[in-house]
């Protein structure tokens, strides 16, 4: 089995696992990605730490993509040149390292007080040293240097005095930057707060703001921070982190949250009111900030109408490319929640969704998949199917490469596939159709194989073998359920055998090497016994009913060949849309045999139709108790499964063959008698 | 008359408290964090409950590799604050159950050792006792209980007791051979069947180990949840916290099977949030002192 179609496989169980929603245990994609993103992603330490290597390698003039500092290296280099103010300073920054490592080490042995006053010596030589060359060719580098040195010692108003008096002089480059964010940790540590966050979100150090704010964020921190300064660098990361929460605490969908702050819709509201007056103060240089921020919550706290109108009017206010961008992706969503589908609709669809995808490749960032997942998951892709546009509907689909795609082709009805197929085949009506079909791939399905399957799912054994005919067989030898179609036969009682493979035997992904299609077998196998059944009466009536509903119940998805009609089999799967209940089938056959006056034929019917795998509702139900810590069985005679067991074991009690030991060997069957004698 | 009165005395208060003479009324807490600093907050919640004992996550033991490898100290604690003169610090070593599938030469010493010099290099005053946490199996019971003769047997050249965590399923093995042990009741439940029951505390998974409680030969504080576990699955954000009726239950649960385990109480952990997140009637009713 290939990486690919084991990928595949997996996939699609986990896609029918998924697809539940009512279902306590199953985990649902909610699709809930934050729209509120308004400041560039890059983190201050990804970006230091790439210009510092590009540095390194102007110096070395290295070609290399990924350069790795090597002090060895670099001093190599400096001696060949005659560099000595270089060299000195690696030789220091390597101590440095080496007492920034100390420091933070984990060893058996924990440094006492003489080492850590020894360690202090070592920092306050290198600091000396750094110091000392505070004017020379290299003065930011060995700036920086000094700053970490008092950084390590706790010298924290020596660095910003140091800051404040020198290094905020010296020429812009990256270590001026590190001494600036060093400074902003030496103003927190001092208890400045303020002036430290200012720093950390101009330079963009989301982690420390997130250190610093962590358990403050709030609409009270929000409103202290913009009274304090309109024009607060902090200010766009605490109301995307505000926003995201409220999003957070309305899109809760009973798993809970990961967040600290539980925003109260009251606090929310808070806020809405406090944005507008922000806007009509007029002393911030981002209204387009606030008044996205404003409507997007009121979009979450259920007021559409208000919400269109802001976010109309956020698009002509001031702000950085990255809010406005945000408001007009946060203005699709909402248009598309509240307008209907027309050819205007799908004008503007298209042309949004088009510029979505050109600003996600202009930007490498995650954030416009995401919202093209929200937007088309929570509402085009249903709005366009509600319309009777599935075809529309499914290339929207396939677009955000979500498992709802191929989940939807696998349950879509022939006609429509074969629809869907025709629309991808020919020229483009529209907008959204040029922006949709480059999207659409067939990649994880053999298309004929689908169509098969699904007449196979509909009984129509006829319809459904010419398609498969079309399948090469190295197609299900590499398919994940290959392992089992090469090992289980659909003609076995699965009431009497389970067919289990050998322990393990799943994970091994041996190649397979069937000669035969088993769906083809299993369809003409089908067609005929169904012809012949017709033509029969009585015993062999009876019997040919018993063997079609053995077949009938592995193909179903609880039986062991389960990959005859899906791709995948989880615990959570149901009948699904556009397939034939073959349990129900089952049960109808089985009743028919049993019917049967041969007491062996009536035995095995009987006792078939008490299988658990046809009968979803138990024949008790189990409750805790707590004083004795064991289970309580409490018998439900109105199931069908109980009535099943009660007719069986009524007819052993005059079974005049006895009982056979496959039912007197059934756990479940013994523990009903145990009840069903009281 | 007076000695027959006073041997009286003794012989009571023996039969009074006879599986626990060690347990005394008091409460205490963990803290389980990496770094040694208490706002103002938590400054207030040990006087008002009058908690004078911290068992303090210092480091953890962690093993990298196969079991070829050697265990090492991991998370060391920093201490940012000094350590106030009037709590008394019982040093806790949290070591994984990997550490334990060989033995290890030398890392009882070793993990003593480091104890000391922190104690020292921080000037950690008045420790007198450790504490080891383990989630030991059946399997790596024996190798556990090795070392912890071993430790006992270092820690004792330095004036120190021993105690360990237990956990609910360990109740059913023999005693290990420490001082005391704390009963861990919370992380009672299987962390993948979040959806039936919490993993933190369910009276339900806490019910079949009471049995073994009466009888088990150690003294035994007892320890319970007030942390908030918050963890992602499949991308799905999980948050599990106990209510504070679930506690109290349990609680109750637990003492009625053993009736000194009141005496001693600590709760896992000291935390600000932790602390806001139960009313002091919820902490009045775990404390009791």
């Amino acid at each position: 089995m290939t990486t690919k179609h084991l990928m595949r496989f997996i996939a699609i169980s986990c896609m029918l696992s998924c697809h539940l929603s009512g279902f306590a245990c199953t985990w649902i994609e909610t699709h809930n990605y934050y729209l509120f993103h308004v400041y560039d992603n890059e983190r201050f330490r990804s970006r230091v730490d790439r210009i510092s290597r590009d540095n390194w390698k102007v110096y070395l003039g290295s070609t290399e993509d990924y350069y790795y500092f090597n002090a060895k290296e670099v001093k190599d280099f400096a001696r060949k040149k005659g560099d000595d103010l270089m060299l000195s300073y690696v030789n220091n920054l390597e101590r440095y390292l080496q007492c920034a490592q100390d420091v933070v080490a984990e060893s058996w042995d924990y440094p006492s007080k003489e080492d850590v006053a020894k360690r202090n010596r070592v920092i306050n030589s290198i600091l000396l040293y750094a110091q000392g060359k505070l004017t020379s060719r290299l003065r930011s580098q060995h700036g920086l240097l000094f700053m970490r040195c008092n950084m390590l010692l706790g010298k924290h108003s020596a660095n910003i005095t140091f800051w404040e008096q020198t290094a905020s002089k010296y020429i812009e480059s990256v270590y001026k930057e590190m001494m600036k964010n060093i400074y902003a940790g030496a103003l927190y540590k001092t208890g400045q707060t303020g002036r430290a966050a200012q720093i950390f979100a101009e330079q963009g150090d989301w982690e420390s703001l997130m250190t610093q704010f962590y358990l403050k964020r709030s609409y009270a921190a929000i409103r202290q921070e913009y009274l304090r300064d309109p024009n607060s660098a902090a200010l766009p990361f605490l109301v995307q982190d505000f926003v995201n929460n409220t999003q957070e605490a309305v899109d809760e969908d009973g798993y809970g949250k990961l967040f600290v702050r539980d925003i109260s819709t009251r606090e929310a509201e808070q806020m809405v009111q406090f944005a507008g007056q922000v806007v009509k103060e007029g002393k911030t240089k981002t209204p387009a900030l606030w008044m996205t921020a404003r409507a997007w919550i009121e979009y979450l706290l259920g007021n559409p109408v208000q919400a269109l109108a802001h976010i109309d009017e956020a698009l002509k206010l001031d702000g950085t490319d990255w809010m406005k961008n945000c408001a007009r992706v946060i203005r699709l969503y909402i248009h598309s929640s509240q307008y209907q589908v027309s050819s205007q609709f799908d004008t503007y669809i298209g042309t949004e969704l088009a510029w979505m995808q050109q600003m996600s490749e202009q930007t490498c960032e995650s954030f416009y998949e995401n919202a093209l997942d929200r937007i088309v998951h929570q509402h085009l892709a249903e709005k366009y199917a509600k319309a009777g546009r599935i075809e529309t509907s499914l290339g929207l689909l396939a677009a955000t490469h979500a498992y709802e795609y191929e989940y939807a082709l696998d349950t879509l009805e022939v006609h429509s596939l074969l629809s869907f197929i025709d629309y991808f085949n020919n020229p483009s009506a529209n907008v959204l159709d040029r922006y949709l079909k480059p999207r659409i791939t067939f990649d994880s399905f053999n298309l004929d194989d689908l169509i098969g399957t699904k007449y196979l799912r509909l009984c129509q054994w006829d319809e459904a073998i010419p398609w498969l005919k079309k399948v090469p067989m190295s197609y299900y030898n590499s398919r994940g359920y290959a392992i089992y179609a090469a090992r289980r036969k659909p003609d076995v009682e699965p009431w009497i055998k389970r067919q289990w493979l050998p322990m393990g035997a799943e994970y091994e992904y041996a190649e397979q090497h069937m000669t035969v299609n088993p769906k083809i077998t299993f369809a003409t196998d089908m067609r005929d016994r169904e012809a012949q059944l017709a033509t029969l009466k009585g015993r062999a009536y009876q019997q040919a009913c018993y063997d079609l509903a053995v077949r009938y119940a592995q193909a179903s998805f609880t039986g062991d060949c389960w990959f005859l009609m899906r791709d995948g089999k989880s615990e959570c799967d149901e009948v699904r849309a556009n397939e034939t209940d073959l349990n129900a089938k089952t049960v109808d056959l089985l009743r028919r045999a049993s019917q049967t006056t041969d007491m062996q034929l009536k035995e095995r019917a009987l006792f078939a139709l008490s299988y658990a795998y046809l009968n979803p509702d138990r024949w008790f139900e189990s409750e805790w108790n707590r004083n004795t810590s064991k289970y309580i069985i409490k018998p439900q005679s109105n199931t069908l499964q109980y009535n099943a067991f009660a007719t069986l074991a009524a007819f052993e009690q005059t079974n005049s063959k006895g009982v056979s030991t496959y039912v007197s060997r059934c756990d479940e069957y013994i523990q009903f008698c145990k009840f069903y004698k009281k | 008359m007076g000695k027959i009165f006073l041997g009286l005395l003794l012989t009571l208060l023996m039969a009074g408290c006879n599986c626990c003479p060690d347990m005394q009324d008091e409460n205490a807490v963990y803290y389980w964090r990496t770094e040694w600093r208490l706002d103002s907050l938590e400054q207030g919640f040990l006087d008002s409950y009058h908690i004078y004992k911290v068992y303090c996550r210092y480091f953890d033991v962690v093993i990298d590799g196969p079991d070829t490898e050697e265990p090492h100290p991991n998370a060391t604690i920093s201490f940012i604050d000094t350590v106030p003169t009037d709590l008394e610090i019982i040093p806790t070593v949290y070591i994984t159950e990997a550490c334990m599938h060989q033995p290890h030469e030398g890392i009882a010493e070793k993990l003593v050792k480091r104890i000391v010099q922190m104690n020292e290099t921080h000037d950690v005053m008045g420790v007198t006792e450790i504490q080891i946490d383990c989630d030991y199996t059946l399997q790596s019971r024996q190798t556990y209980y090795d070392f912890l003769e071993e430790v006992r047997r270092v820690a004792a050249l330095h004036q120190l007791r021993l105690s360990t965590t237990i956990r609910l399923h360990q109740l059913s093995m023999p005693a290990p051979p420490v001082d005391y042990g704390v009963l861990m009741i919370y992380n009672t439940g299987d962390p993948q069947k979040f959806e039936e029951r919490n993993p933190i505390l369910d009276l339900r998974d806490v019910q079949p180990y009471l049995r073994y409680l009466g009888d088990y030969p150690l003294p035994l504080a007892a320890a319970y949840p007030v942390y908030k576990w918050l963890r992602t699955i499949g991308g799905v954000h999980i948050t599990h916290e106990v209510e504070a009726d679930e506690i109290l239950r349990v609680k109750g649960a637990v003492e009625e099977a053993r009736d000194d385990l009141r005496h001693t109480i600590l709760l896992y952990h000291l935390d600000a949030n932790n602390i806001q997140r139960y009313d002091n009637k919820t902490f009045d009713a775990i404390y009791r002192h």
